[in-house]
């Protein structure tokens, strides 16, 4: 089942432009999202939030479009972007004190634990945070109100070998409960190892979405890696 | 309170905000432009948005699950409850000065315009003032805020020139009234202000959500 659809996304800028982007999401599968800097992934994720205002095109999540069911939509799916500092002088307590109140869904449990899990104090405030602690507050927030859709820009950007690979294990974990997530990365041996579907965009245009197997078997070569097939394509594109 | 201005009051919010409503106390100065009260719990209320700003609030309240209009509204509650926290005290104050110092020499033998419901219904116009064009201003972008509080510095400031000017013509002085003098004027005055603020704060509202749906964050 969709559980995500993104369909015929349009959006210009002056020196970008974002042409007819198009895919679905599956429920309770990890898609990586790969492309260039540049190519069009943040604009796609802040257009799928409705941070930013389209041209044409239309979204919906669990059959029900964006526009109009905005703030229910927004109940269900949880947003992490890599080391953004919010309220960096408040606390982590007081961000999460008032943050929990606007989810119906919020889960005080799972809050806590992952707060041990990732290692945070609730007394720090994001200013004194580190770039990978700042990543793992982010998904904390994102994680805590039982989203069942998970959009992460760049999640494992700046986290240790070890953190990274922590995260994933829970990226694995989410899945096996049914969560449905969009994974926009760099690193590609992440998505080789935790992603089902992956999504290639180049130019602000779609390249290929589709099974992570697949995609190796029409894009790759014997015995290249999703890194080598990623970097491949981008060099051919560009000669 | 609801979340949307409880995370206005606690996360957004810097604390000299609060503390410049007691600039309301102005009011109690005599032979001073006391409408200046106005201007720096403004200036307090400029200062959450730069604050706010800096911290990333706007988009942070743009992934919440409200609309994006929820969180223009947000912002125009906690203007509005800053906005008449100070006119709540400025008329207890003006009360004050209506009845018990009434008679007061440094009142009487005062200058500028006297605290009197008038003189509330100018603070109100004043307020009604900043939602149009700073707050309204602000959400043409939702990041600049130089512009528009630079016009309003400019515009409330001629204002008050023309309030504190008003009782010096002649055929207007029952606007600058003592005590309960004028009663009927003066309180017909006021709501003239209560009317003015209303309609503005709700047109600069409804402009402004229309503009931050516009808006690329």
């Amino acid at each position: 089942m969709h559980i995500v659809s993104v369909s015929g996304l349009c959006k210009s800028y002056p020196a970008f432009q974002l042409k007819d982007v198009s895919f679905s999401l599956e429920g309770g599968r990890v898609t990586g999202f790969i492309g260039r800097n540049g190519a069009g992934k943040t604009t796609t994720i802040k257009s799928m939030l409705n941070l930013i205002h389209t041209d044409s095109g239309e979204i919906s999540y669990f059959g029900m479009p964006l526009l109009g069911n905005e703030a229910e939509i927004k109940q269900r799916i949880g947003y992490s972007t890599g080391a953004v500092s919010w309220y960096p002088r408040k606390t982590i307590r007081e961000i999460i004190r008032v943050t929990k109140d606007f989810y119906t869904g919020w889960d005080e449990e799972a809050c806590q634990s992952y707060m041990e899990l990732f290692g945070l104090n609730e007394s720090k405030k994001p200013i004194e945070l580190s770039e990978g602690m700042k990543v793992k507050f982010n998904l904390l927030l994102a994680l805590s109100h039982r989203a069942e859709v998970l959009i992460l820009d760049e999640p494992t950007s700046g986290l240790d070998p070890f953190s990274r690979d922590e995260l994933l294990e829970l990226f694995g974990e989410l899945k096996r409960r049914g969560v449905t997530i969009l994974f926009s990365t760099h690193i590609t041996s992440d998505l080789e190892r935790c992603a089902d579907n992956i999504i290639y965009i180049r130019q602000g245009r779609i390249q290929a979405a589709s099974a992570k197997q697949e995609f190796m078997q029409n894009h790759g070569r014997p015995g290249e890696s999703l890194e080598e097939i990623f970097l491949r394509l981008e060099r051919e594109a560009r000669a | 309170m609801n979340a949307l201005l409880k995370k206005e009051m606690q996360l957004s919010a810097l604390l000299l905000t609060y503390l410049f409503i007691g600039f309301g106390f102005m009011t109690l100065l005599p032979g001073y432009p006391i409408l200046c009260g106005v201007f720096f719990v403004c200036l307090g209320i400029y200062q959450s948005f730069q604050s706010a700003r800096e911290a990333n609030d706007i988009v942070y309240s743009a992934l919440l699950p409200v609309a994006k209009r929820d969180v223009v509204r947000g912002k125009y509650q906690f203007v509005m409850f800053i906005e008449l926290c100070s006119f709540a005290l400025m008329a207890v104050l003006t009360i004050l000065r209506m009845t018990l110092l009434s008679n007061a020499a440094v009142y009487r033998q005062n200058f500028m315009m006297n605290a009197n419901p008038f003189y509330l219904g100018t603070v109100l116009v004043l307020f009604g003032l900043f939602n149009v064009i700073f707050v309204g201003g602000f959400w043409k972008t939702a990041y600049r805020i130089g512009k528009p509080f630079v016009i309003y510095v400019v515009v409330g400031f001629l204002m008050i020139g023309a309030a504190e000017t008003l009782h010096h013509i002649p055929g207007l002085e029952a606007l600058n009234a003592f005590g309960f003098e004028h009663l009927a004027l003066q309180l017909l005055t006021m709501f003239c202000g209560v009317l003015v603020y209303a309609l503005m704060t709700f047109l600069s509202y409804r402009k402004a959500c229309a503009d931050f749906e516009k808006i690329d964050l």
